[in-house]
């Protein structure tokens, strides 16, 4: 069985295998390192315990668990605002016309302006899984689990969700949009600049990306070809997330030129087919599989499970779902169908 | 006897001629027989001044008194840009560095500019092919600093010239190749030839207007910007010993190089002299290496001429000319004529002594 709840810092070791398994391959949002995964467990967990926005910038992470064997499968991250307080970097795609009336010409051209425009957004991100449960249930149950942390904890979150895809990486490593353009700036390969893009203050992306917009007909033909293309690996988290309402909008990651995903939070799928109901306990047969959310802030916890539906908005449930869920015979849930 | 003339309506066979022969290279002064009217209009109405100031084109017959015939012009043109816009790159550093990283980048980077806009430009240089010896481009070109300087209300304190980019033997630029051509689909030549008749800023309205970052361009590209073309090397030497410098500024285009100098610094302007004329029946020898020449103008703004003389005809206070030059010249004894050395390096006019005006 499956089970998402806020990280803990028990769960370092497993996470470390994750970020590692990911490793060079896909960039993620997740440190890779020991220290900073410490840090960012420990910065989750004061988020859970009530550290909010405007003072804080709260940034959490959830785990997806593997109940049988006690091990930790999955992570996934909400940042509550984008840039946690310092400039949230993206290109925004834009065209000019350049145009001339004498000569009876009129061109599109297209420009990369630098952008701080989705800075405080709600951006979800830190996305890991064990490659096997790609496309399975648990790959959806980590990702959603998220959305109805949201939906149980609406006022803490912003209007609008952005989530950064990966860009194009080749086989052997390399990245055309960042060789054709971020590196003559950063002077440095996409791994570092991503490494210390998981790391370090975003400080060193003001003092080193170019301060004036791009002209995509200049960048090398594999850039143009990788701008705003997502990495196939991220074909299953795409089509999720396009399920749930998110479309690729005018923004596209600085490093690798992967593509910017929007939604109004509102109308995010989850968000608008989720009920609160009271869970009881019954023994049932047969039902509806479902998400299935209980309890606030560090007590949360989602789970797959097939429940019947009764009168005055009460779900039935048989004993091992209270149990997964960790909450008593009447406590308050939020439902989704699958 | 060759002299400076203001350009004629006469000389419009010799120019439509020598632009034909000259080819692509040549933006100023294409082989476009109503624009050559037009020019010589302009330029007739520049010295009668019966234009704007600010509108002047002057542009400047090299007249070969044996043949009859305009073998060179050269032209001023009063004020770029007040017109049209003029457009330029300025090639400038930008920085980024990260103390934190221990990060320093240089990057080279095109900024468009109007930055020559109201200032003075020296253009449409070109000489005919039977007439490339003995000094005669130098008398063409430096003919031009005498009359800005002495008629400086008429001109900005700092004169410029575009100097050509390289471009190779089919006239393909590689900064037009990997810059402009990415904006504006023609080649090169196109190009450069709604330049010459007038329609660059309608081209430079469709050129990027946000800062060009060099490493994104390629290497072929990068290595053309600030350098001129093979042929246009010698003229950069003789503006180079006048006194003009890169100034920072690049051809949209072609990259080519933008030379500057103030008027009061031009070596013909500190070098020359002014001196009384006083007409010699006795026979002289005309025929001398332009090594021992000197240019001479009669200072006139309508009617200006230059030729040369030997530097022999210069004493502290006169110079001697033969009647003929003096007739060429349009001067009579006692009128105040210019002198200048031709060549680089060549003989000086005898100094002006302290206190003594010019």
């Amino acid at each position: 069985m499956w089970r998402v709840r806020p990280v803990q810092q028990g769960d370092l070791k497993d996470l470390i295998k994750l970020a590692g398994d990911h490793g060079s391959q896909v960039s993620s949002t997740l440190p890779k390192t020991e220290e900073a995964l410490a840090a960012r467990i420990e910065e989750s967990v004061a988020s859970f315990a009530g550290q909010r926005f405007p003072d804080h910038y709260p940034r959490f992470l959830f785990v997806l668990e593997d109940l049988g064997r006690g091990q930790v499968q999955g992570v996934a991250g909400i940042d509550a605002r984008a840039g946690n307080g310092q400039p949230f970097y993206n290109y925004r795609m834009d065209a000019l016309i350049h145009a001339s009336h004498e000569l009876g010409v009129s061109r599109r051209v297209d420009v990369l302006y630098p952008s701080h425009a989705l800075t405080d957004r709600t951006l979800l991100g830190a996305f890991a899984i064990a490659p096997k449960l790609r496309g399975t249930e648990a790959f959806e149950l980590l990702s959603r689990a998220r959305l109805l942390f949201i939906a149980r904890h609406r006022e803490w979150f912003s209007e609008r969700m952005v989530v950064e895809i990966q860009g194009i990486q080749t086989e052997d490593g390399k990245v055309p949009f960042w060789d054709s353009l971020g590196r003559h700036f950063f002077n440095m390969d996409f791994d570092t600049a991503d490494r210390y893009s998981g790391m370090l203050s975003k400080t060193f992306i003001a003092e080193l990306m170019p301060p004036n917009p791009i002209y995509v007909t200049l960048l090398s033909p594999q850039a143009q070809e990788a701008l705003a293309q997502p990495h196939p690996m991220t074909k299953a988290v795409m089509a999720l997330l396009q399920q749930e309402g998110f479309h690729a909008g005018h923004y596209v990651d600085i490093f690798d030129g992967g593509p910017v995903l929007e939604a109004r939070t509102d109308t995010l799928k989850t968000l608008v087919t989720s009920d609160r109901k009271r869970l009881r306990l019954a023994e049932t047969d047969g039902g509806e599989r479902c998400l299935l959310a209980a309890s606030e802030g560090g007590d949360f916890r989602c789970i797959l499970a097939t429940v019947s539906e009764s009168l005055n908005d009460v779900l039935r449930a048989p004993p091992e779902v209270l149990q997964e869920l960790q909450c008593e015979s009447g406590c308050d849930v939020t439902v989704a169908p699958l | 006897m060759l002299v400076i003339r203001p350009l004629q309506e006469r000389d419009l066979d010799d120019l439509m001629t020598m632009a034909e022969a000259a080819g692509k290279g040549l933006t100023t002064l294409p082989a476009d027989r109503e624009l050559l009217q037009r020019k010589i209009d302009m330029a007739q109405a520049s010295f009668n001044q019966r234009c704007e100031p600010e509108a002047g084109l002057f542009l400047f017959a090299l007249e070969d008194t044996e043949l009859n015939q305009c073998v060179g012009i050269s032209g001023i043109q009063a004020r770029v840009g007040l017109d049209e816009v003029f457009y330029n790159y300025r090639l400038s550093t930008t920085v980024n560095a990260s103390r934190e990283l221990g990060v320093h980048v240089q990057t080279p980077t095109l900024h468009l500019t109007n930055d020559m806009t109201d200032t003075t430009e020296i253009c449409s240089l070109l000489l005919s092919g039977s007439h490339r010896q003995g000094g005669n481009g130098l008398l063409l070109s430096r003919c031009r600093f005498m009359f800005l300087d002495d008629f400086r209300r008429h001109f900005s304190e700092k004169v410029f010239a575009e100097m050509r980019g390289v471009s190779d033997a089919r006239g393909l630029s590689p900064l037009w190749d990997a810059l402009g051509s990415r904006f504006f689909d023609i080649e090169f030549s196109e190009a450069d030839y709604l330049t010459g008749i007038g329609s660059k800023s309608f081209i430079a309205e469709l050129m990027p207007k946000y800062p060009i970052y060099l490493p994104l361009l390629p290497e072929s590209a990068r290595e053309v910007i600030g350098q001129v073309h093979d042929n246009t090397a010698p003229a950069l030497r003789m503006l180079q010993a006048e006194g003009f410098n890169f100034n920072g500024l690049v051809d949209i285009f072609d990259g080519g190089p933008v030379v500057e100098a103030f008027i009061h610094n031009i070596r013909t302007v500190r070098e020359s002299v002014n001196r009384h004329v006083l007409i010699r029946h006795k026979p002289l020898e005309l025929d001398v290496p332009a090594e021992e020449r000197v240019m001479v103008s009669n200072r006139s703004f309508r009617d200006f001429r230059v030729t040369t003389v030997p530097a022999t005809c210069i004493s502290p206070d006169t110079v001697s000319l033969p009647p003929e030059v003096a007739e060429v010249l349009e001067v009579e004894s006692g009128d105040l004529v210019r002198l200048a050395p031709l060549k680089d390096g060549g003989p000086l006019p005898i100094h002006t002594a302290p206190g003594q005006s010019r």
